[in-house]
């Protein structure tokens, strides 16, 4: 009975130390107990409870505000440390959405690991300090975005015609007089937010009916334009919108799907800033191990990350990538109820408006730069057939308008240009249009040069044909016209939509600038082809190989 | 004064000593007597009996394995009652609640600790005590009953610690009991191949009890939650009633014929044994067929069990407190993300105690869900009926054969265990050598159903040799709990993606 006695006194004596050790724990050595011990509010210290911010329709209750108090609703005037600072004034109450909605994170949670997201098994870690305004795209959708070049040319008017001197753009610029006198003029870093008048340069100008500002001169109309495509843009995150105009210049879209629009070679990326970390590969990722130490080393070098990718190297500046960064992480797109949706999330999602801006040099920007270069050069990927220098002028010089629209609407079926006017996702029948008109404006505006013969004329021998395609062509364009390093000469969206003359110009001037030699010019390395054996050919491929 | 109001003070001034009385009426425990009725007269401590045999109170008996499971259910019990009042059982708002119980509720965290490593501990216990119970061959006549009894208990224990594995709605949860209910489903595998599964389907009806859908969701969550805090924990209760009494009614727990003369006379400290004449007899004895468990015996082995076995109990009983408590404290209970039926978890794995049937289900569902279960079941229901020998009864490893015999059959049972294993692991089974193979024959033939073959083989073998089923079964059982061990550990350690073999977790391949 000893032995028992004895177990019963010892296991007793130390479960209750075990008790002890635990409400010491609970009760005294909290983290955030011991941040509010050491704050102190107007009328002395401060009262230590948990706090937390409830949104039951969001499903928040952030208890971020234990720890950050002075971000607490009702707390002003806090002292004692960096916990006791408010939170920036931001265009919305934190009140209202609690904290996880923008900054991401685990609000449930009162440790910091824990809330901070930085522990296994929480997908959501917060979004990084430098990337905070990311968190917009939690709910927002920013429609109409310019290009990248768009936006610069009116962030260049802005200086050049010194609107800085009265307004602030995102912290610069204004005027400031404490001993009065003069004007200081509105803060225009939200001017798209809040909206402004059309017409507002003629109200500028007079103000009560009489001549205002003289001293500034006329506005061009270009330069107004572009002051109109950056003011439409402030919306309060300057490097998201950067990051999204440089996203839809680099010709993303072209692979990519973002929100059901783009193409379907890469993946999806309307959730890409949502992305459980926790399954993502960082074995080739040196550096930080999160979301966006992954995409910046994915943007520096795609194929040493994701071994095997079809992405090709962007050869982007560092401050290229963070902008990147920062629009991939702003891509949440956050499940939360339609009650809560802002009006450009409604407009984009419910209406269908665009998110890039849609005239031809955006959309070409976004869609068809990665693939023909952002001047329309073509380009030349490891691994894959050239891309068509599309802005080349012998191109543009030969080719009929519905050529260029219907390889933009219907694509090359067997080849890697999609059907952009037909598929999901793709472009609508205006903008196709844009694009198609942009492509002319890319070279140069090289207008089809006067052809007067009618779209079909040769009428030669298609068996000598056949032979001269077998020693001549079949090398680069494929036996069957297939295609292979040179263009599919046996697809049906080409065959229709080409005239005689730019298969007969083409085979016989070649395209300069690229792999397509002038058959008809004298080489030293080949017997030239006569007018007869070109006409020859086109009858080939016109009849030879499913041609119409 | 009035006579009246005179009697109402004194009254009131003997109100405290009365209530007294009348909760203890026996008085203090102090006299042999006192004791005795201490226990009999109180509805919890009268599953005991009033005497226990200083037998039973030796460590080496029952290590406390009974109570250390009772009290590793009390602690679920209490803990659990307490986690209740928290957690809201509907899916993602259960994840919430579990959330704010682990960073908000006062003590959640190690309350929540305490309920899951009690769990554990629980399922451990009934293991070993059933082993115990198996190794002194206590479940021999008149204890048969409670052997079978028993075996509900481990049953009842399985399935709730399973029904609570759920309730967190997380990923390890949803995906555990998607597996579970798949292993549930795997009558299937017979039925599909005799092409019957339209007319009869037991697999699918049972998963759809269990589940109440056709895949893990709010339906199964209601149904656990229920089963959990309300069918098994009563079943259980009850079960455990009859448990105990049975013990008491079968003549305590079970001990050596020869045990007074090995525990020599009682030291000079102990409480001695019967110093006063019985004031009782029991009528009803007349009408009880046979004899009851004391006659013929002296009562001079026995030492009254208040205060000896309370304070064993209590003693085994408090240790079982301190390690939950303690391992509370230093190991937090696993959460994971949000259960998401879209994104399945990459190696899914059931519970740790279903790990062993797991593997074998990656050869056969049924035989490794239904099948060998089944017969683990049946044979353990069979061995008292069989077993009607009688030496060595209350000796650890008692019976033909003894110790030697059981670290032998380790050896046979680990051993053929790796060699299965290990040959299916390393050069596949039949599926991989003979693509075309009706799936009826590896039903039939694959490493869980050889390794039974095996084992079974192995006892037929003890049998003729000892001339004993006691050593047959020592032989069959010490290679079961090794197959299982083995079995569970691959499981757990090895097994990574897709169910492939790992050396450690570091080679995982990264999804």
């Amino acid at each position: 009975m000893q032995k028992n006695k004895l177990l019963l006194l010892v296991a007793s004596l130390l479960t209750l130390g075990f008790l002890v050790v635990a409400a010491a724990q609970e009760n005294v050595f909290r983290e955030w107990r011991q941040i509010q011990r050491g704050l102190r509010s107007a009328d002395g210290p401060l009262d230590v409870r948990l706090r937390q911010i409830v949104v039951p329709q969001l499903r928040v209750a952030d208890r971020c505000v234990s720890c950050h108090v002075g971000m607490a609703p009702g707390e002003t005037g806090l002292t004692g440390g960096k916990m006791a600072a408010a939170h920036p004034k931001v265009g919305h109450e934190p009140a209202d959405f609690g904290c996880i909605v923008c900054h991401g994170g685990q609000g449930r949670a009162t440790d910091k690991a824990d809330a901070h997201g930085d522990v296994h098994f929480w997908p959501e870690p917060m979004v990084p300090r430098r990337y905070a305004d990311a968190g917009c795209g939690s709910c927002h959708t920013h429609l109409a975005v310019p290009s990248l070049a768009a936006l610069r040319g009116g962030r260049a008017a802005f200086e050049r015609l010194d609107c800085l001197a009265c307004h602030k753009l995102e912290g610069r610029g204004g005027t400031l007089r404490p001993a009065g006198g003069g004007m200081e003029g509105p803060d225009l870093s939200r001017a798209g937010l809040s909206g402004f008048a059309a017409d507002w340069y003629a109200k500028h100008l007079t103000k009560d009916g009489a001549v205002w500002k003289q001293s500034f001169g006329a506005i061009p109309a270009a330069d107004l334009a572009a002051l109109d495509v950056l003011l439409r843009s402030r919306v309060g995150a300057p490097g998201l919108v950067e990051g999204k105009a440089l996203f839809h210049s680099l010709g993303c879209r072209g692979c990519h799907k973002v929100a059901g629009v783009g193409g379907d070679d890469g993946p999806d990326l309307t959730r890409e800033g949502a992305k459980d970390p926790g399954r993502i590969d960082f074995t080739h990722v040196p550096g930080r191990k999160d979301l966006a130490g992954w995409l910046g080393e994915h943007f520096r070098s795609p194929a040493a990350i994701v071994p095997g990718s079809a992405m090709p190297m962007l050869g982007l500046s560092e401050e290229e990538i963070g902008h990147l960064v920062r629009y991939m992480l702003s891509l949440r797109h956050s499940p939360f109820p339609e009650a809560y949706w802002p009006k450009d999330r409604i407009r984009a999602e419910r209406f269908g408006e665009r998110e890039f801006a849609t005239d031809g040099a955006t959309l070409y920007g976004s869609f068809c730069s990665a693939c023909h270069g952002a001047e329309g050069q073509g380009m030349r990927y490891p691994g894959l057939p050239a891309f068509p220098a599309i802005a080349n002028r012998d191109f543009l010089e030969l080719a009929p308008d519905a050529l260029i629209l219907e390889t933009v609407r219907k694509g090359r079926s067997g080849r890697r240009m999609p059907a952009w006017g037909l598929k999901d996702g793709g472009l609508r029948p205006a903008e196709v249009l844009a694009v198609a008109a942009y492509v002319r404006t890319l070279g140069g505006n090289v207008a089809q040069a006067p052809d007067p013969k009618p779209a079909r004329w040769a009428q030669g021998n298609a068996a000598t044909g056949t032979r001269l395609y077998a020693a001549y062509c079949a090398s680069c364009h494929g036996p069957n016209g297939e295609g292979k390093e040179g263009t599919a000469l046996a697809n049906p969206v080409l065959l229709e939509n080409a005239t005689d003359t730019y298969l007969f110009e083409t085979i016989r001037r070649g395209r300069r600038g690229t792999t397509m030699e002038g058959f008809g010019l004298p080489s030293t390395v080949r017997p030239s082809l006569s007018d007869q054996e070109i006409e020859d050919l086109v009858t080939f491929l016109r009849k030879g190989k499913g041609g119409a | 004064m009035s006579p009246g109001l005179s009697v109402f003070l004194e009254n009131l001034r003997a109100a405290p000593r009365r209530a007294y009385e009348a909760t203890f009426r026996s008085g203090p425990p102090t006299s042999d007597r006192t004791r005795s009725t201490f226990v009999f007269g109180n509805v919890f401590l009268h599953l005991h009996p009033v005497r226990t045999h200083r037998w039973s109170l030796r460590w080496s008996t029952t290590m406390g394995l009974g109570i250390i499971t009772f009290a590793a259910f009390l602690i679920t019990l209490v803990t659990g009652v307490l986690l209740m009042f928290y957690y809201k059982p509907y899916p993602d708002v259960a994840y919430d609640s579990i959330k704010d119980i682990h960073f908000v509720v006062p003590t959640g965290r190690f309350m929540r600790n305490i309920h899951r490593w009690a769990a554990n501990v629980m399922v451990i216990a009934v293991l070993l005590h059933m082993a115990r119970a198996f190794y002194t061959a206590a479940y021999r006549k008149p204890r048969e009953f409670n052997w079978l009894i028993g075996m509900a208990l481990l049953v009842v224990t399985l399935g709730l610690s399973f029904t609570g594995y759920l309730l967190p709605w997380d990923q390890l949860a949803y995906w555990a009991i998607t597996i579970g209910a798949n292993i549930a489903q795997s009558p299937r595998e017979v039925t599909d191949a005799l092409q019957i599964t339209d007319r009869f389907d037991p697999g699918g009806l049972q998963k759809l009890l269990l589940l109440g859908s056709d895949q893990v969701g709010e339906e199964a969550l209601i149904r656990f939650f229920l089963l959990h805090v309300m069918v098994l924990p009563l079943a259980l209760v009850l079960l455990a009633a009859v448990h105990f009494w049975r013990i008491r009614k079968d003549g305590g727990l079970v001990r050596p014929a020869n045990a007074d003369e090995r525990l020599g006379p009682a030291p000079l400290e102990t409480y001695p044994v019967f110093t006063e004449a019985p004031h009782k007899t029991y009528q009803l004895a007349a009408i009880v067929k046979g004899k009851t468990a004391a006659v013929g015996r002296g009562p001079e082995g026995t030492v009254p069990s208040m205060p000896h076995l309370f304070y064993a109990e209590a003693g085994v009983a408090m240790l079982t407190v301190l390690v939950c408590l303690g391992l509370a404290l230093f190991l937090d209970a696993p959460l994971k993300e949000l259960a998401n039926p879209g994104v399945p978890e990459n190696p899914a794995k059931a519970p740790w105690y279903f790990l062993g049937l797991q593997e074998l289900v990656a050869f056969s569902a049924f035989m490794g869900g239904i099948g060998i279960p089944g017969i683990v079941l049946l044979g353990l229901g069979l061995i008292p009926f069989l077993d009607r020998e009688e030496a060595g009864t209350g000796e650890w490893f008692g019976g033909p054969g003894g110790l030697p015999l059981v670290l032998r059959s380790i050896v046979v049972g680990l051993g053929s265990a790796v060699l299965v294993d290990g040959i299916a692991i390393r050069y596949g089974w039949l599926r991989e050598w003979f693509p075309k193979i009706p799936q009826l024959v590896v039903t039939l033939v694959n490493p869980g159903t050889v390794l039974t073959f095996i084992y079974a083989a192995y006892s037929i073998y003890l049998v003729k040799k000892y001339g004993s089923t006691r050593a047959g079964a020592l032989g069959l059982f010490t290679c079961f709990l090794c197959g299982f061990a083995l079995l569970t550990l691959v499981g757990s350690y090895f097994r990574g993606p897709n169910w492939s073999f790992y050396w450690s977790p570091a080679d995982w391949p990264v999804h």
